[in-house]
This record gives structure tokens, sequence and C-alpha cells, in this order.
């Protein structure tokens, strides 16, 4: 699944995700900044209010908190799906207001929470390549594309089967190939490990890693505080509509964090709160717990 | 815990005048105003009915309401209007000449009638929207014997709208971050229809099983009579209004019928 | 009193592979029994089998015996079977009949069609709210939910019916933490309170470590490993069966395969 072949006739597209290789040209990946970003939806339900990030190329940010904290609603607007109602997007410095979506599409991919509310063509290939197709792939690039999308998340053997005819967890496998297959600098992911099994969740920390390895800005909302934990180095509590931690999760998931979270509704990972009983410190991952034990002697 | 009484939610009875009624009654008496405004003649039937209408509206207190529905009407009456005022078939009576238009009179009082039935028809219907809710209106036909997979259907339709909607908007997010043009030039567009409706017919059919079991692991196909929570009012006015409706439906097509045949 | 499944192959219409192959399963009334496995091991197709759905409502071929309470479920007709065992799926938003303006008419919409009198119908959706503990939504619009709540409000609906069972697929799959805590808490106590036997579906095996009796590990239709729950979530073999073993256990097993010696201290802090 590794080793792309040269294709000197097409143009490389922005970014390229080719599992277990090194991209043949670095995507430029842009900055991304919210600023001061509010949303209200027409009917006047606020979603976010002054919302302000930061995030530099290649950062690995999980958005995390309740249903309906305004995760979602954030992301939209970066790949300008919803415009502010107060605020600014800027990628690279540039607001994204006048930019039609099917543009920034080429920049920045959003994999949705709900593979059924994407997945329309007769069979796996032809829902893959619908991305790349509009932004204008066509031919060989086209083809390895798809199979290095099938290939980094495992459906290889399906590539002919109706997406109707998979479970619920490889229809959402697919919905993530679909976007990885559009190779775009910026990768949002919405809740990618809801539904999937130990393998699933291992293909989707692996999507992650190898995204995040060649460069690219990986963002993904999810509740699974383990794979956030693990996988990410920044983490963004949201609670209602407004962002009430940021940073990386040896601070958010850090004891003196515990009460903004719980306000939040969210639980820290065991091995964060298995450090702070032993007293070792802030330990959001199992491998920080034993590097800690490890450097002993236990102070406690 | 026993708490046998139902709450209040549940067994209290819409209030006000009009709204009050019993659905059944008001959605035979919609069937009488529509017939009125098309089968009596002339202006008679559209302006007995909106007179009718609006007078119910007035005093139910729900004018507003109906005002939005003609609002979303307008386009239809305007297109209504221009078409008849400029090309009635066979119309010899312009009014003016501009350049190669000739508006009518005819076309006008054409035009307009025909603007009167459509806002007859379309407000009889709206104000049983406008002054029952879908629960009472199901309760009650539920209560005149209609089954209960009859009564499933017909609500689940009405509730399925405003789902669908949803649904599509999120369909149309969801192809848009693929980079499917919705904002270039419209035969770009149109190649997204499959893209779009693909999911939402698959959607609904993929569900659809999964309701369905979900339905009879709550005793759905049960045999026997359903009992009803909501039981609408049906006093002696409502039972007067509904057979003097019926009776004036009857009588109207009657009339209609023996004018056509005699 | 049991629903038990013994020596079950099961294969869906037009399907030429069985997707159940070998499954004996026993639940009893008071216990919760938590099934996992990989995806398309055959673990919702299990449920429908429990419940009486598979064959009865969507069809396909039935080996072997699947009795509840000693009768086959086969015998039964659909209404029969929703008053011995509940059936939840994992979208809320699916199983919520679309039909009524409250959820305290929503929770009253099983015990109208078996054509309960009216005072039957009040109390039982006041139990079943209560059981729930979610009284305080009984006045709410259906469709106006959150995915935790409405999938509160569809367990209370299938409570109604008073199941000596229940059998749940994946209930927490679509839920956030606050909203698995409330479902996971409101099946424990419908375990302890009304002494229903529950079969529970769920990849969050915290959640199972926290409220199950006994584990049943499935793979490719067939049952791999079953056992107490503790055991049996902390066997060696689990994450080769493609399912992840509970944070605890995650923990435990790294820090002894670091060589860290083990301690007391570890296991009250790793618990």
């Amino acid at each position: 699944m590794t080793s792309p072949g040269s294709n000197p006739r097409v143009p490389p597209a922005p970014g390229s995700n080719v599992p277990g290789s090194i991209p043949r040209v670095l995507p430029h990946v842009p900055s991304i900044e919210v600023e001061a970003v509010s949303f209200a939806y027409p009917e006047g339900t606020r979603a976010l209010t002054d919302v302000s990030l930061r995030i530099e190329p290649g950062e690995t940010l999980a958005i995390v908190g309740q249903n309906g904290s305004g995760k979602s609603t954030l992301v939209r607007h970066l790949n300008g799906l919803l415009r502010p109602t107060g605020g600014r997007v800027l990628l690279d410095g540039a607001d994204v207001r006048p930019v039609h979506v099917a543009h920034l599409a080429a920049r920045v991919g959003l994999a949705f929470q709900n593979p059924d509310r994407q997945l329309f063509a007769g069979h796996v290939s032809a829902e893959i390549e619908f991305g790349p197709r509009n932004l204008g792939i066509r031919g060989a690039e086209l083809a390895e594309r798809v199979a290095l999308a099938l290939a980094a998340v495992g459906l290889e053997s399906v590539a002919t089967a109706n997406p109707y005819d998979l479970g619920y967890s490889r229809r959402k496998l697919l919905a993530l190939a679909s976007v990885l297959a559009m190779r775009t600098p910026v990768l949002i992911l919405d809740e990618p490990t809801t539904g999937q099994d130990a393998r699933g969740v291992a293909r989707v920390q692996d999507v992650v890693a190898r995204a995040a390895a060649e460069g690219r800005t990986v963002i993904a909302i999810s509740h699974d505080m383990r794979f956030v934990a693990e996988c990410f180095r920044r983490v963004v509590v949201m609670r209602a509509g407004r962002v009430a931690l940021d940073g990386p999760p040896s601070a958010v998931f850090a004891e003196a964090a515990w009460p903004e979270l719980r306000a939040s509704y969210l639980e820290p990972p065991l091995p964060a709160v298995a450090g702070a009983r032993l007293g070792l410190g802030a330990t959001p991952t199992g491998g920080a717990v034993v590097a800690a034990l490890a450097a002993g002697p236990r102070n406690r | 815990m026993s708490m046998t009484r139902l709450p209040d939610y549940v067994v209290r009875r819409p209030s006000g005048f009009y709204r009050s009624t019993n659905p059944g009654t008001k959605l035979v008496v919609a069937a009488l105003e529509v017939l009125a405004a098309f089968l009596l003649p002339g202006w008679i039937g559209p302006a007995v009915v909106l007179a009718a209408v609006l007078a119910t509206a007035a005093v139910a207190r729900r004018l507003r309401g109906l005002a939005t529905f003609g609002l979303a009407a307008s386009p239809i009456v305007g297109s209504i209007l221009l078409v008849n005022l400029f090309l009635l078939p066979g119309a010899s009576d312009p009014i003016a000449r501009l350049g190669p238009l000739a508006p009518t009179w005819s076309g006008l009082w054409f035009g307009l009638q025909t603007v009167a039935r459509l806002l007859a028809f379309s407000s009889a219907i709206a104000l049983v929207y406008l002054t029952t809710t879908v629960d009472d209106l199901l309760a009650d036909l539920s209560r005149r014997g209609l089954g209960r997979r009859a009564i499933f259907v017909v609500g689940a339709a009405v509730q399925m709208v405003p789902l669908t909607i949803e649904r599509a908007g999120e369909i149309l997010d969801a192809q848009r971050a693929r980079g499917m043009d919705t904002e270039g030039r419209i035969w770009r567009r149109a190649r997204g229809v499959l893209p779009l409706a693909g999911p939402v017919v698959f959607g609904a059919l993929t569900e659809v099983e999964e309701r369905t079991m979900a339905l009879e692991a709550r005793a759905f196909s049960a045999p026997g009579r359903k009992t009803l929570l909501r039981v609408p009012r049906n006093g002696r006015i409502d039972r007067f209004l509904l057979w003097a409706a019926l009776l004036a439906l009857v009588a109207l097509v009657g009339i209609r019928v023996a004018g056509r045949l005699g | 009193m049991a629903i038990e499944l013994s020596a079950v192959r099961y294969r869906y219409a037009g399907a030429s592979v069985f997707a159940l192959r070998s499954i004996d399963l026993r639940l009893e009334p008071g216990r919760v029994v938590g099934v996992v496995g990989a995806n398309e091991a055959g673990k919702s197709t299990v449920c429908l089998v429990a419940a009486g759905l598979a064959p009865g409502v969507v069809g396909g071929l039935l080996e072997g015996s699947v009795r509840i309470d000693g009768v086959e479920t086969a015998t039964l007709r659909p209404h029969e079977l929703a008053q011995r065992c509940g059936l939840l799926f994992q979208n809320a938003a699916t199983q919520l009949s679309n039909t009524t303006a409250t959820v305290f008419e929503e929770v009253g919409f099983g015990p109208c069609n078996l054509g309960l009198p009216v005072a039957e119908v009040g109390d039982r959706a006041w139990w079943a709210l209560g059981t729930v503990g979610i009284e305080k939504l009984a006045p709410r619009d259906p469709a106006r939910l959150s995915g935790g709540e409405g999938q509160l409000v569809a367990l209370a609906a299938v409570l109604a019916l008073r199941p000596k069972y229940l059998v749940l697929d994946e209930p927490t799959s679509e839920l956030d933490p606050a909203g698995t805590s409330l479902v996971a808490e409101a099946l424990g106590r419908v375990a302890r309170e009304t002494g229903a036997g529950i079969l529970l579906v769920e990849h969050k095996t915290d959640v199972l470590a926290r409220i199950a009796d006994e584990v049943v590990v499935l793979e490719r239709g067939a049952v791999a490993l079953a056992g107490a729950a503790a055991p049996t979530l902390a066997d060696p073999r689990l994450a080769e069966l493609g399912v992840e073993p509970p944070a605890a256990v995650k923990l435990e097993r790294m820090v002894r395969e670091a060589g860290i010696e083990w301690s007391a201290a570890l296991a009250e802090a790793i618990r």
C-alpha cells in the first residue's frame, strides 16, 4: 500500500496523504485563525460566542465538549459551510468569507459524523472519486488516490461493493476515505471513532498519525478522551459555544482543570485520574503513567 | 407510585373560539369551503368562502397566521394575474397597448377570479392548520375509527417533513465539503442532484427497517382498539356544525350535478 | 425463567452466509449480560434473534432454538414478544413514533397499542418515566430532545410494556460522555429495581465494566469467550477479537508489561 508511482502528467495536488510514504510534494499547509467568531442560527439559537483560536500549520487539535456545545458549528466555519455572524476566519491571513466552499474544500477537508448523510454512489470506488473529481483530478492520478485512500482505511477488498451493503462502521471508514482522497492540507474529522471496534479505532488513529507525520493540520471532534489524549497535541474544550479550556492534553486533563472539565460534562481519561491519585503529576496517557512510574523513586 | 390521572398537558383541550372546535368538524367545514369556492359560479363562491374564513380567523385571532399564508402564496398569485392579464385566449378588450403586449379587461377579471378561488381554497385549509394541532386531529380521526396504520402514516408523514428538510441540509453541507459546486453556474449545480437525492432516499430506506422493528417492539400490531389518551371535544355545537356542513356539502354537490345534467 | 439461545444459526433473507454460526446464550431476569465483538461479528443479529424479531419480522432462516421463558419465539406474535422482551437500538430518532405531542404520550404509546385502560396507561407511563428517572421530560416534545434524552425516552417507552427482558443494541454509541453515563445509570437502576434481564451490546467496555454481570464475546457469528464480566473483560484475547478492553485493564496491563512492580497502591489508583 506504499510507494506511489510517479505521475508526471498530472500537476501535484495540494497535500498528499500517501499512506506509509513521504509525500512527493509537501502541501502548503495554511495557518487558521478564528478571530472572535460568533454565530447564531437564523432562528436565533446562539451556537458560538466570541471564539478565538490560532491553529498553526501541522498542529493536531482535538475539540471536545458536550453535544450542542458548538463543536460541529465551529469546524463548519473552517471550510466556509457556515459564515460567522460576528468575527472572522482567516486561512493564511486571508478572510475566507468571499471564497466559495467548493474552493475551500480543496484546502480544508471535512468528514462528517454520519456517513449516511453523504454516501450516494453505486460502488465504493465511485464514492471516493467524487471529492477528487470535484477538484479536477482525473485519470491515473484519480485511480491512484482512490487506491491509496482505500488502503488507508483497509477497504481494498470491497472496492466494488455497494456502500449500502457495508455495515455502519465500514460506511463510516468509507466516508473518511472519500475525504482523504481529496488530499487536503487541513483534515477535519467529526467523531471519527464512534461505532468503530478496536481495529477501526486503530485505523483512524493511524490515519491521524500519518497525516500529522506529513505535516498536515488535523482537527478532530471526539467524545473519546483516550483517543484525544493519545493522538492530539492540543485539546480545546467547548462549553455552551465558548472555549472553556485550550492546551496540551497534559494541561487540559491535569487535576487543576478537572473542575472546568466536569462543568463541561466531561471526565478526564483514567490515566490522568490514576496519575493524580499516585501523585505522578500530569499523565494524560497510559504511556505517561508508565514513564512517570519508571522514572520512580515514587515520592508519594 | 400510582398517579392514575393523566397530566394536564395531555388531557387539556384547546380553548378559544374555533380553536376548541372538534378537529374532524373543522376538516369537514374546510372541505365544504373548498368545494364551495370551486363549485359556486362567478364571484359568489370565492367571496362567500373568503368572507367566512376571514371572519372566523379574525374572531379566533389567527388573522396574522393567515396573512403569512397569503404572503407565501403571493408569487403564484402574481404569476396567475400576469398570465391571464396578457395571455387570456380569445380576450379582445384591451386596456391599453404596451408595444407587443396587450393587457385585457377580461384577462384581468378572469385572473382576479382565479386568484380569489385559489386564496379561498388555500385559506380554508390553512385555517384548519392554524387552529388545530396535528395530535388533536389524529386523536379525533382515531376516535372516529380510522385505523392505527392510517393514523400512523398520516402523523409520521407530517412529522417527517421537518426531519427531511434538516437531513437534506446536512447532506448538502457534506457534499459541498467534498467540493461540490453549489455556488457556481447552473449547469454545474445540476450535476449535484444525485449526490443530494441519493442519501435522502437511501437514508430514509435504511431507516424504514429500523423504524418498523422499533414499532413492532412497542406492540404496534396488537389486535383490537388502541387506547386514546387525548380525547378532543365533541359537544352539541360541534356535532351540529358537522352535520350542517355535511348536509350543505351534499346539497352543493347535488345541485351542481343536477345543474349539469339538466 | 430465561431467554435461551441454543445452537442458534441464522441467515438473513437473500444472504448466502450465516450471520450467526453457533450461538449459545442465556439471559436470566435481574442479570446484565454484555455482548462485545468486532464489527460485523453478529452482535446486532443476536439482538434481533434474542428479541424474536428475526426471523419473525425481518425474515431469514433460523436454526436451533430461541426460547423466552420456555416458549419458542417463533410461536409468538410481535405484540406478544414486545411484552416479554423490549428492544432498543442505537439511534433514538428512529425509535420514537413521530406521532405524539409529549414524552408522556410517547411512553404511553406501547400500552395504548395494547388497548389497556387509560388509568393503567397513565400508571405505566409514570412508572416507566420514574424508573428511568426522567419524569421531568414528560411534558416535552419528543421531536426536540437531545440524543441522550431521546435514548432515555426510548428506554422508558419500551419499559412501559413491562417486559421481563431488555435487549439493547449499542444504546450509547451516538451519545456524548454525559449521555452515556445517564443511560448506563438508568440501565443499572432498571436491572436492580425491575428485576429485568438485560442483554447489552456495547463497544464501550467501560460501561460494561460498570454494570454487566457477565460478558459474551462474539467472533464471526459464534461465541468466542464468555463468563463473569471482570475476568472476561480482562482476558488477554479480547484485543485479538477486535474489542477494546476497559481503560483500567489496559492501564494495568501497560504498567505490568513495563516491568513495574504491581502494588496495592497501584490497584487502588487504577480502578
